[in-house]
């Protein structure tokens, strides 16, 4: 093949110097820089890109812009293959690498293209009506048959090697699109010194000045486009964003973009992101989006070789190619028929200007007489020839008669439609306009303004003239003064159509959608089954859906829909446009948080003591623990085993870093406890600490952990890992909202410190090791529940609380977090002498569940304190959060389900968290459920497994043998109800 | 007693390596480098106490009522809520700031110490506004925000209260100790693109 047969020897903006080199389904290329796949297909005389979504049909390109339909390509390969991508918005790079999507064996003989010798049955609705029965089948059969036979590309499969930013933007004014209105708007805006953003789609500033002929002040447009550019690129406060779509408009003036920072190229360079998602926040916005120009409904429309008219002239003015040998142009209005000029400029043959008005317009004759072809209004095509290709069309005049006219090219128009979108992200409803048979902005989000042919202003003058006041205005409005000074010249031609909507005599299928494969004969059948509103229509037919959303065919669907329902289309309405406006890629929303980024992870600062020491690790919240400490060749039970058996005999040490930590302090500090727990602190002496109880207003329990008092007017509250962070948002409440009278502080120093558990007979050897001399460590000097600063390790700054969850003779060390790291390795050093071992959130849970203790299978926020046996902690003597709700009958009702210790009846049983409790001989149905298990452990010490539960009058059934039945693992034990704690009943070890 | 003395240590420590990373060649768009040692501390003002006045007269600083950092000779407040700031010096390091305060504002102000408990970096560099973009939804335009501006913010789903130095620009940002590798992770995968350089001073 020539190289570039269809590419003209001059002109337009593309570099004829460099050569680039590109493969379409295996074949190779040669385009220019400055070319889009779409254009260089085109200039390499490829017209069939692709086969259509149901029918499998042979199509084309028909745009050049984002809203392309058909010429949807999977680009590149490997990881980083992309399906559905535009070929019309894709920048030719050297060793761009496409394929054709939906086509099996090849895309020129298509098997499935069969599908539409059998479109009668597959028309609207055809999946609901046919796939119905058995529904069984859906899932398994119907759905991945369907989604074989009609999809689009094909997705990588594989992780996406590429990086993705999300950057955040400030500005006084962002400008959408930089067409001749939008760079007016920027230049008036940036030119009195506001911050500007001007966000433009295209890699090329200039918008339909690019596509067209036109003049600004008797020179090319485009000189005053490279003016502009420069202009803004040298005002300090203005940053140009290329190749970036403006996706959605959001709450508070915040738009959502996507700058496609590297995908036009083969892969990013080092250290770039692929794209980036812009969120921008600015006070004024000014819309320029142009319009998008639509085509019409008439028998096999979709025909490669049949293209938007805009988009011929783009092809020829832009990038110097041409779409064919022969041109037919049919179109409803002179905007349209202007192609004709620009393709008789190029050398092409202009046939026929095939004018669908009645009425002759004197600008086309004169178009056509100067391009040397035919005139024919009020005519229309009626027939196309050609499968993989229009070769001629057969017209049939005002007069009736039918003639044949040869063409390898149709440039039709039906018209504009304003690029609306954005205007209806917060609910804005665009209006009908009459005068331009076309949606236009109605109301608009607060701070947007909306200038040029996005507004229904086609003409290049008014354009400029609508930007330049926009962006004075938008300038204006953010405090800076700002005048639209003087229009440049320019032509001023409106591009209003007479739209003829739908050429009904036409034979051949007539697309409405040309990506969905929807007909008129589809949309007619919806009609008449009750779909008659355009969102009905969208759902039952998906006209407008999938990845253009119906940028071409919406308005003509929605003509055709007014047509058949015998109704004015400006009733019939719109579906509603949603954000993003293009396909935004799921990477660019996650940006930075995927795999171990997904979240941020809180790690404590033994954790690379413990990741040496080969810990497993566990999510708690967003902290990650060390879970357990497998020694070689130790399985995890094995390990557990070991730990809890080792803080049972010997010494073990835990990190509990991860405990909520919570300054309170100020003159009212204890009034304050004694309002927040059910218990009173008030009274609670400096240097002890106390365990306490926390309700939620409905008299639930919200969170438990124990209260120290370092100074009358400081308390150091703890929580469960779990709450930390609802508890200190109570707690501000509670300060802020409730009693802002009183003298109370709260600051969370969860971080500051690093606190180890120091739990077994030994303890209070490691710990004498480690606390300096100078601090009395004996039962007497320092008991249970004491606590108080101390200096370790030859004066470090610490804390030292003698409290326990294990049970056992305990501590609790806290030093600054810094130390953390350094005090873990100490405390082994020091234990190892008396065999201290650590020990993970694994064996904290067996020894909490031997003693007794509830946690988060108990603190469930359904439990009460009588629940948890914690009733007689209700203060009698004061009023507390929740204190009111908690003595509601129901909450208080002995048949509730209480706390229990489960011990099996035949002690090798395994019983199972979550099995529920029924009573031994009764039937096995619901109304006998009496509770459920809530934490189960094997008990080393012990040696069988336990459980705690919450049965109905569980104290009250003390010795009772009830069955512990887990229909889904298949688990039916009978168990004992005993007290909880199974452990030293009464706290011996403790006090030691 | 043990006769070690405890050391201590980075969150960052085995992460932030001195060195040039990034994009090569010419400056590197920013500097990072850990601020080790800093006195930090939150302060709450006590009901109705004549705090103001003790602080100026401590101190010689005025305490700002808003996000901003109120600058002494020997420490920095910075506001970050209604009658709450976080105390940063260098001079009294560590441990000491806390204690030093809470001796000069008895009764007038409750103080946490929290020089453990965050990492504070400083970023600074003609390209610093645009890495913390990345992460940060403030907006940082010397119009909108200047040195002695303060923030409590939110970077890659992170807390963190950032503060600007000067007009280089530099920023200290003051993060949960906690989450500081996976805050590492972030910078370090925003910032190549500018070129940084991690150093030690």
């Amino acid at each position: 093949m020539t190289s570039q047969p269809n590419r003209l020897a001059q002109g337009g903006v593309i570099d004829r110097t460099k050569k680039i080199r590109f493969s379409f389904d295996g074949q190779k290329f040669t385009g220019h820089d400055g070319d889009t796949l779409a254009s260089a297909l085109l200039a390499n005389g490829v017209r069939l890109v692709g086969r259509s979504f149901k029918y499998h049909r042979p199509r084309g390109i028909l745009s050049a812009g984002s809203e392309e339909p058909n010429a949807l390509v999977e680009l590149r390969s490997g990881a980083r293959r992309e399906p559905n991508t535009r070929a019309t918005t894709i920048e030719l790079y050297d060793g761009l690498d496409a394929a054709s999507q939906n086509r099996w064996p090849s895309l020129k003989f298509d098997v499935l293209a069969a599908n539409q010798l059998f479109s009668p049955i597959f028309g609207a609705g055809f999946y609901y009506k046919t796939f119905m029965w058995p529904a069984s089948f859906w899932e398994k059969v119907y759905e991945p048959a369907i989604r074989r036979a009609a999809g689009l590309g094909r997705g990588a499969g594989l992780p996406d090697p590429d990086h993705y930013d999300k950057v955040n933007a400030f500005c006084d004014v962002l400008v959408i699109g930089a067409g001749p209105a939008g760079l007016a708007a920027a230049l008036t805006a940036a030119r009195s010194g506001c911050r500007v953003i001007l966000a433009e789609e295209d890699f090329r500033l200039g918008g339909r000045l690019l596509a067209e002929r036109y003049e600004i002040d008797g020179a090319p447009a485009l000189d005053w486009v490279k003016a502009a550019e420069a202009e803004l690129e040298s005002l300090p406060d203005c940053r140009i964003l290329r190749r970036t779509t403006v996706q959605g408009v959001y709450d508070g003036g915040t738009y959502a973009a996507i700058e496609r920072v590297n995908d036009h190229v083969a892969v990013p360079p080092a250290h770039q992101p692929r794209q980036r998602l812009w969120r921008i926040v600015a006070k004024r916005a000014v819309l320029a989006a142009g319009a998008i120009e639509r085509g019409i409904v008439f028998g096999d429309n979709d025909r490669p070789g049949i293209m938007l008219a805009g988009a011929v002239r783009a092809y020829v003015n832009r990038y110097g190619v041409t779409p064919g040998k022969r041109a037919v142009i049919f179109a409803d209005n002179d905007d349209a028929f202007r192609t004709a000029a620009d393709l008789a400029d190029a050398g092409v043959a202009v046939a026929a200007l095939i004018d669908a008005r009645k009425a002759p317009s004197a600008a086309a004759q004169h178009i056509a007489e100067g391009a040397g072809a035919r005139y024919l209004s009020g005519a229309a095509i009626e027939r196309v020839g050609g499968g993989r290709g229009v070769n001629a069309v057969e017209i049939r005049d005002a007069a009736g008669k039918a003639e044949q006219v040869d063409c390898d090219l149709v440039a039709m128009s039906g018209g504009w439609n304003p690029s609306v979108h954005l205007t209806t992200h917060l609910n804005g409803k665009p209006q009908w306009n009459e005068g331009l048979s076309a949606l236009v902005p109605g109301s608009l989000p607060p701070g947007m303004s909306v200038a040029g042919a996005a507004a229904g202003s086609f003409g290049l003058a008014s354009c400029l003239a609508e930007g330049l006041a926009a962006g004075a205005a938008a300038a204006a409005e953010c405090g800076f003064a700002a005048s639209a000074g003087k229009t440049p010249a320019a032509s001023d031609d409106s591009g209003a159509a007479s739209p003829v909507w739908l050429i009904d005599k036409s034979r051949g299928k007539a697309f409405v959608d040309f990506q969905n494969d929807v007909t008129v004969s589809d949309v007619k059948l919806a009609a008449r089954e009750g779909f008659r509103i355009p969102e009905h229509l969208k759902r039952y037919t998906t006209l407008g859906m999938a990845t253009d959303q119906g940028k071409t065919g919406n308005a003509n669907g929605a003509a055709v829909l007014a047509a058949v329902t015998g109704r004015y289309i400006g009733a019939v309405g719109t579906t509603t446009f949603r954000p993003p406006f293009t396909p935004v890629a799921i990477s660019a929303f996650a940006g930075h948080h995927r795999g171990p980024d997904f979240r941020p992870a809180r790690l404590a600062s033994s954790h690379a003591y413990a990741e040496e020491q080969g810990a497993m690790f566990v999510e708690t919240g967003p902290w990650l623990r060390a879970l357990y400490y497998p020694k070689r060749g130790e399985d995890p039970q094995d390990a557990v085993n070991r730990e809890v058996a080792n803080v049972r005999e010997r010494v073990g040490v835990c990190d509990v870093s991860t405990l909520g930590k919570i300054d309170v302090q100020g003159k009212d500090a204890g009034r304050f406890l004694d309002r927040v727990y059910a218990n009173t602190f008030s009274t609670l002496p400096v240097g002890k600490a106390r365990y306490g109880l926390m309700l939620r207003e409905d008299g639930f329990v919200l969170d438990d952990g124990t209260t120290a008092r370092l100074a009358e007017d400081h308390y150091f509250m703890t929580t469960t890992t779990a709450n930390a962070v609802k508890v200190m948002q109570h707690l501000e409440f509670c300060q802020q909202g409730l009693w802002p009278e009183l003298d109370v502080q709260t600051v969370s120093v969860t971080e500051q410190w690093a606190q180890f558990a120091v739990a077994g007979p030994r303890a209070r050897d490691v710990i004498q090791a480690i606390v300096d001399s100078a601090y009395d460590l004996a039962n007497e000097a320092f008991p249970y529940l004491a606590c108080g600063d101390v200096t370790v390790c030859g004066g470090t700054p610490g804390r030292l609380f003698r409290l326990s969850f294990s049970g056992e003779l305990a501590y609790e060390i806290a030093v600054p977090a810094r130390f953390g790291d350094s005090l873990a390795r100490a405390i082994v050093e020091a234990g190892a002498a008396f065999g201290i071992a650590p020990y993970g959130t694994e064996a904290l849970g067996v020894l909490r569940i031997e003693k007794g203790h509830p946690a988060g299978g108990e603190l469930n926020g359904q439990t009460t304190a009588h629940d948890l046996g914690f009733g007689k902690m209700l203060s009698a003597k004061k009023d507390f959060i929740g204190r009111f709700m908690a003595a509601r009958e129901a909450l208080t009702d002995p048949a509730r389900p209480r706390l229990v210790g489960l011990r099996p009846l035949d002690r090798a049983d395994l019983i199972r968290a979550g099995a529920h409790l029924i009573p031994k001989d009764a039937e096995l149905v619901a109304k006998n459920d009496q509770g459920y298990v809530t934490s189960i452990a094997y008990s080393p010490s012990l040696g069988h497994w336990l459980g705690l539960g919450l049965l109905a009058r569980g104290p009250e059934r003390h010795g009772e043998i009830v069955r512990a039945f887990d229909p889904v693992r298949n688990g039916d034990v009978l168990v004992e109800v005993r007290p909880p704690c199974f452990i030293d009943q009464d706290g011996e070890r403790l006090r030691v | 007693m043990s006769d070690r003395h405890l050391r201590p240590m980075s969150a960052l420590a085995g992460l932030a390596i001195p060195g040039r990373y990034g994009k090569a060649g010419g400056e590197p768009g920013v500097t990072i480098v850990e601020r080790l040692g800093l006195g930090l501390a939150t302060v709450a003002a006590r009901k109705g106490a004549p705090l103001r006045a003790a602080v100026k007269a401590s101190y010689g600083v005025n305490l700002p009522d808003d996000s901003s950092v109120g600058q002494g000779p020997e420490l920095s407040f910075v506001g970050y809520g209604p009658g709450q700031w976080l105390a940063v010096s260098e001079s009294l390091a560590n441990e000491s700031l806390a204690r030093d305060l809470a001796q000069r504002l008895r009764g007038l102000a409750s103080i946490s110490d929290q020089s453990g408990g965050r990492t504070v970096l400083r970023l600074s560099g003609p390209r610093a506004r645009d890495v913390l973009a990345k992460g940060l939804s403030i907006d940082l335009h010397p119009r909108a925000f200047s040195p002695g501006s303060a923030a409590t913010s939110t970077i890659a789903l992170m807390g963190v209260q950032l503060w600007q130095i000067d007009d280089t620009p530099s920023y200290d940002i003051a993060l949960f100790r906690s989450v500081s590798a996976s805050f590492w992770r972030w910078l370090t995968s925003s910032a190549p693109e500018f070129g940084y350089e991690v150093t030690t001073s």
